[in-house]
């Protein structure tokens, strides 16, 4: 076996061997190794003969619950109905901004790569990957032999024209967030029929993710797409064909006769996709049989789905969180230890047992969340210590505070809210909330002119990333276009830039480390909470296939044999 | 006017397209395509001059504005034509049948228990008939938007609850407006003329006391259907039904002007037009208004 393994040791690049290293001297479990090697492009039948080769036999079995529990052999034919989210935007990819829309352009089109339930990256459009020596420059093979629904095959061109869309800022696209810094117009070139090289702004480890189903956008298109159009064909190489789409109502599909994955061939004969306005009615939906499926409701609507023995509920360990800013250039939390004070008043224990029913992971004040496997989990937790904080507060001379909590009415964010602001009056700060409408809140989203980036003390929530990368970014880098605390620390964004161009895991864990310790002292954002990605089948439903960005994949899906 | 009332909502029209978290660039780019970042009187002058022409534009959302409308006002058509069949014969015939009970346990019953039902909102009506026709006894769809293609009997059930609450609403109302009504009728002179000179009851009831006592509750019945049209935001939101009082709220917070301006145009519309058909119904029951009939 040992010289098997330095036969495939001799033909792959530095990065794999440091990774298969990494994994050998027991730095990383076989799992993690898995889905590093992934990462960086090593095939699947390599990993797992690696992992087998070079591992030991722990953690073998060690996978979400949910998914598990919906492996099931399921009767070919009928129809999955699905509850969704009502599209915040017209279905133009490159407006797509929430979960209705993003799981709608996942039913037809299809992404380079599946960032599924497990933060493993699966390849779709993609066949493999590699990055050069410092993550730089990746190379994409493209998959031959698929065809758009057009009937007009999908090429290495297509691939590079949909990323240039996309990282071209007159285009307006919804990505260029997570593409700024990362990828600029013209860094996706089609070298010949099958291989894509991206040239990036900055190294990036975790690029991959950024051409995944994380970054919901980036559905491949024809080269020269008109994406206005796109609510007209639904166009894309994905396993269903749009048969009827009624804006605002629902969307009806029929199975794509040429799907290209033929271990990916839809089971139902047809896919409905039902939109709802309101989280309650769908629901009511659910509970009442109207749908198969909800991708995705909150803890805290959606408690009777938690105790009803009719539904079966789908729970994924995610990093969507509440941030709960203050403001680091202006009183009272100017001073790092009113910060810290309030840190450590908040009742962690309440908001996770009580209002999120313990569908959550506690939160250590940085955006590592503990599903990340880079977050260093010896970093110690933060706990309520309400002496310490009155010590903090007194030695700061800041006592008797008034602060008023600015935050909108969104799922449970209205109840942390006052948790927060009961809380807090146990060490004398008397918090005044001001809870208003997303419009309100948000303004312009531009400093000066929102609530959300002005504020001294604010609540706003963020969906899941597979990577912490942008989280690590916009809200708390200098330049940070979100940065609602005006946290401006050199040493911060020197450690932010080292993790995220880190490719091997060793160096990604040192820095993460670095930046969680860091974070836990300055506290310009208290992170309380990772609440998970819940989604609800009727128990006789089987092999859904959710991840935690609000992807909804049917495709293997059916009723229970 | 609704133009610039619309100004005065927060928040700039890309921004709310792409959310918050979109980029600055993306959002500035697309202010540039809809046209958004240009002065206001030239919006203002581009959506006038289209609007005397007939067209009533595209919505921010890359949708004709017809469109968008089209199917809202079909779906809160068949809402209110259902509501509308149920309640006003039901609430007519009570009215007229407390009226003649006038004080008895039958008038009561209908009386408080019209004004009850009216008393409480909509919405906690809707709450009340999910929760035992829809999740408790399972006779009804939770929602009221009917798969596509659906039949009319199919469509009847998925439309059936929200009309009920609509019809509890409303009934009170109604049935007030008929019992006054047939009370002051069936006191009037020409009614004990008319049983005096033998005539039998039935047909005092339907020629003489109905014609009269009916005319307050048509007008009654007229103001409510732009409410049944436009207003019914809340019953729209817990039913998850596409009609327009969410199309117009949405396109209020989105700031979806074309949209809105049209569709209030439209609510605008229904109203005049209900108010038509009153008063021409005004006339056939009340010889009085018809024109040319002093001569």
């Amino acid at each position: 076996m040992k010289r098997q393994v330095d036969a495939v040791r001799a033909q792959r690049s530095e990065l794999e061997n440091h990774i298969i290293d990494e994994y050998r001297a027991g730095y990383i479990g076989r799992r993690e190794f898995m889905r590093r090697g992934a990462v960086v492009g090593m095939s699947l039948p390599l990993v797992g003969f690696l992992a087998s080769a070079c591992g030991t036999a722990e953690e073998a079995s060690d996978s979400s619950e949910g998914a598990e529990a919906n492996k099931a052999e399921v009767k070919k034919g009928g129809v999955v109905r699905s509850g969704l989210q009502l599209p915040g935007s017209d279905l133009d990819p490159i407006k797509v901004n929430n979960q209705g829309a993003l799981g709608t352009l996942g039913q037809s089109g299809e992404y380079l790569i599946f960032s599924d339930s497990e933060l493993k990256p699966v390849p779709r459009l993609a066949e493999s990957w590699k990055p050069n020596r410092d993550g730089s420059q990746w190379t994409f093979k493209i998959r031959q032999g698929v065809n758009f629904q057009n009937g007009k095959p999908m090429t290495a061109e297509d691939v590079a024209a949909t990323f240039n869309l996309h990282a071209d800022p007159d285009n307006g696209s919804n990505a260029l967030s997570a593409f700024t810094g990362v990828l600029s117009k013209g860094g996706a070139q089609a070298v010949d029929e099958s291989t894509v090289v991206f040239e990036l702004d900055a190294p990036n480890g975790n690029f991959p993710f950024s051409t995944s189903s994380d970054n919901y956008n980036l559905i491949i298109l024809p080269k020269g797409f008109d994406t206005t159009t796109w609510p007209k064909n639904f166009q894309g190489t994905g396993p269903w064909k749009l048969e009827k789409y009624t804006p605002n109502v629902g969307v009806t599909y029929t199975q794509n006769p040429d799907y290209w994955d033929k271990t990916r061939q839809p089971l139902p004969d047809r896919n409905e996709i039902k939109y709802y306005e309101q989280e309650e009615a769908a629901i009511l939906g659910i509970q009442g049989g109207e749908i198969d499926l909800l991708a995705q409701f909150s803890a805290v609507n959606g408690k009777p789905l938690l105790t009803d023995p009719n539904v079966n509920v789908i729970e994924l360990r995610a990093a969507q969180h509440r941030q709960l800013h203050m403001r680091t250039d202006k009183e009272p939390f100017n001073d790092k230890r009113v910060r810290q004070a309030v840190a450590l008043l908040i009742n962690r224990d309440n908001i996770v047992k009580g209002l999120i029913e313990e569908k959550a992971d506690y939160g250590n004040d940085s955006p590592f969340a503990p599903v990340y496997p880079t977050t260093d989990k010896s970093v110690p937790q933060r706990k309520q210590d309400v002496e310490k904080a009155k010590a903090l507060l007194a030695e700061a001379g800041k006592e008797n505070l008034d602060v008023e909590l600015r935050t909108w009415r969104v799922f449970e964010v209205p109840q942390y809210a006052a948790l927060v602001q009961n809380d807090l009056k146990a060490a004398g700060i008397n918090v005044k909330l001001n809870v208003t409408d997303a419009a309100s809140y948000y303004g312009d989203a531009v400093y000066g002119k929102s609530p959300w980036l002005d504020s001294t003390f604010g609540i706003t929530e963020y969906g899941h990333r597979g990577v912490p990368n942008v989280y690590l970014g916009a809200p708390l880098r200098s330049e940070g276009t979100w940065n609602s605390a005006h946290f401006k620390n050199k040493e911060y964004d020197k450690l932010a830039s080292e993790y995220v161009a880190a490719v091997d895991l060793q160096t990604q864990r040192t820095a993460a480390k670095k930046l969680q310790e860091m974070l836990l002292d300055e506290v310009p954002i208290i992170f309380s909470y990772f609440y998970f990605y819940l989604s609800a089948t009727t128990p006789t439903l089987a092999g859904v296939n959710v991840s935690a960005m609000g992807q909804v994949d049917i495709s293997q899906a059916g009723q229970k044999a | 006017m609704i133009f610039f009332a619309a100004q005065v909502l927060p928040g700039d029209v890309a921004r709310r397209i792409l959310g918050p978290f979109a980029d600055q660039a993306s959002v500035d780019a697309l202010s540039r395509r809809l046209g958004t970042d240009r002065s206001l009187f030239a919006q203002y002058w581009d959506w006038i001059s289209s609007f005397v022409t007939g067209d009533l534009g595209e919505s921010i959302r890359n949708r004709p504005v017809s469109d968008v409308l089209g199917n809202a006002i079909v779906a809160s058509g068949k809402l209110a034509l259902l509501a509308f069949l149920i309640v006003v014969p039901l609430a007519i015939v009570g009215g007229v049948v407390a009226a003649m009970n006038e004080g008895s346990f039958r008038d009561r019953l209908i009386s408080v228990g019209g004004l009850s039902a009216t008393a409480i909102p909509e919405f906690v009506w809707a709450v009340f008939f999910i929760l035992i026709f829809a999740l408790g006894l399972g006779l009804f769809p939770t929602t009221a938007q009917p798969p596509g293609g659906a039949g009319i009997f199919t469509q009847l059930e998925y439309l059936l609850l929200p009309a009920l609450c609509l019809v509890c609403v409303l009934f009170g109302y109604i049935a007030r407006m008929a019992r006054a009504g047939t009370i002051e009728a069936l006191e009037a002179d020409y009614t004990r003329t008319a049983i005096l000179k033998g005539m039998p009851r039935r047909t005092v009831i339907g020629r003489h006391v109905l014609r009269n006592s009916l005319l307050p509750t048509i007008a009654v019945v007229a103001t409510q259907a732009g409410y049944l049209i436009g207003g019914l935001v809340i019953i729209e939101v817990i039913f998850n039904y596409q009609g327009l009082g969410q199309a117009l709220f949405r396109a209020a917070t989105g700031k979806d002007i074309p949209v809105l301006q049209s569709g209030v145009l439209l609510i605008g519309i229904v109203y005049l037009v209900a108010t038509l058909i009153a008063d021409m119904l005004y006339s056939v029951l009340n010889p009085r208004v018809r024109l040319g009939a002093a001569e």
